[in-house]
């Protein structure tokens, strides 16, 4: 099986970022962008225009500080604190929610550990050939029909489903692999 | 996470859709965006007049340096030169 060893951890990837490689900050903020945007608009339910704005906030703070991350390995839930925290002072800050006691959406944790899980798939995802990355991403995450895939991906509209259907098979051992070494602190 | 059925993995392949156009960009640009405000601060510290034409039109300096005025980026300038 094809393991992830191309694939730059967390820890090589922030070591790169402080060192000043611009190639390693666009990958990062590439690998995390889709997770810090579902924190804000799934986990808090912030429109658009806010999480935008929280969106950007996160990464200039993840920019500025990341010499005060402790451990490079822990970057993925330091990320999502981050995230946590810039929602709740969006939302704190929003006037529709002044006379709110309580900002937080009762069921966050809930969503944030099914958004943990998503990108742990995600992350799985990376190891397989760009084809099957290609159209689970284009099936599940853009919602695009199986002619649109066909179409561009110029395919038999027939065999779509199926390629699909061949693509999670290879994708499931690959997120226990990823899972495996998330556990153990690798990656 | 414990079973991975293929609609368990479609759920969650879901779940993380794509980000809207432009804003992975403009984030991946911050570290230019950063050397380009202590372009424009050091610059501005020199020069009173460039510095007054600055603090009365931020946007205007961002973009003549090719730097998206995001607001996070705006809100560091203008820390920087209400601080300096």
């Amino acid at each position: 099986m094809l393991a992830p060893m191309a694939i730059a951890s967390d820890e090589q990837l922030v070591a790169r970022c402080r060192a000043g490689e611009t190639p390693a900050w666009n990958e990062l903020v590439e690998r995390y962008s889709r997770y810090v945007y579902a924190i804000c608009t799934q986990g808090f339910r912030l429109e658009d225009h806010d999480a935008e704005d929280v969106f950007q906030d996160v990464f200039t703070r993840v920019y500025t500080h990341l010499n005060r991350l402790r451990d490079d390995a822990s970057f993925r839930p330091w990320l999502a604190q981050l995230t946590r925290r810039s929602c709740l002072d969006r939302l704190r800050s929003s006037a529709r929610e002044a006379l709110a006691d309580e900002v937080e959406p009762t069921e966050v944790d809930e969503t944030l550990s099914l958004l943990d899980d998503a990108l742990t798939v995600h992350e799985a995802m990376a190891a397989l050939s760009e084809n099957c990355r290609d159209i689970l991403d284009r099936f599940f995450a853009r919602d695009e029909s199986y002619r649109v895939i066909a179409d561009a991906l110029g395919l038999p509209p027939g065999t779509v489903a199926s390629r699909i259907s061949r693509c999670l098979d290879k994708l499931k051992p690959l997120v226990e692999e990823t899972r495996a070494a998330t556990r153990h602190g690798v990656g | 996470m414990n079973a991975f059925d293929h609609e368990e993995l479609g759920r969650l392949i879901a779940a993380l859709r794509p980000v809207p156009t432009g804003w992975v960009r403009a984030a991946q640009e911050l570290p230019a965006a950063r050397l380009a405000i202590e372009g424009i601060v050091s610059r501005a510290v020199a020069d009173a007049a460039y510095r007054a034409r600055v603090v009365a039109d931020l946007e205007s300096a961002l973009a003549e340096e090719g730097i998206e005025p995001t607001p996070a980026v705006l809100d560091e300038l203008r820390d920087r030169f209400l601080s300096g």
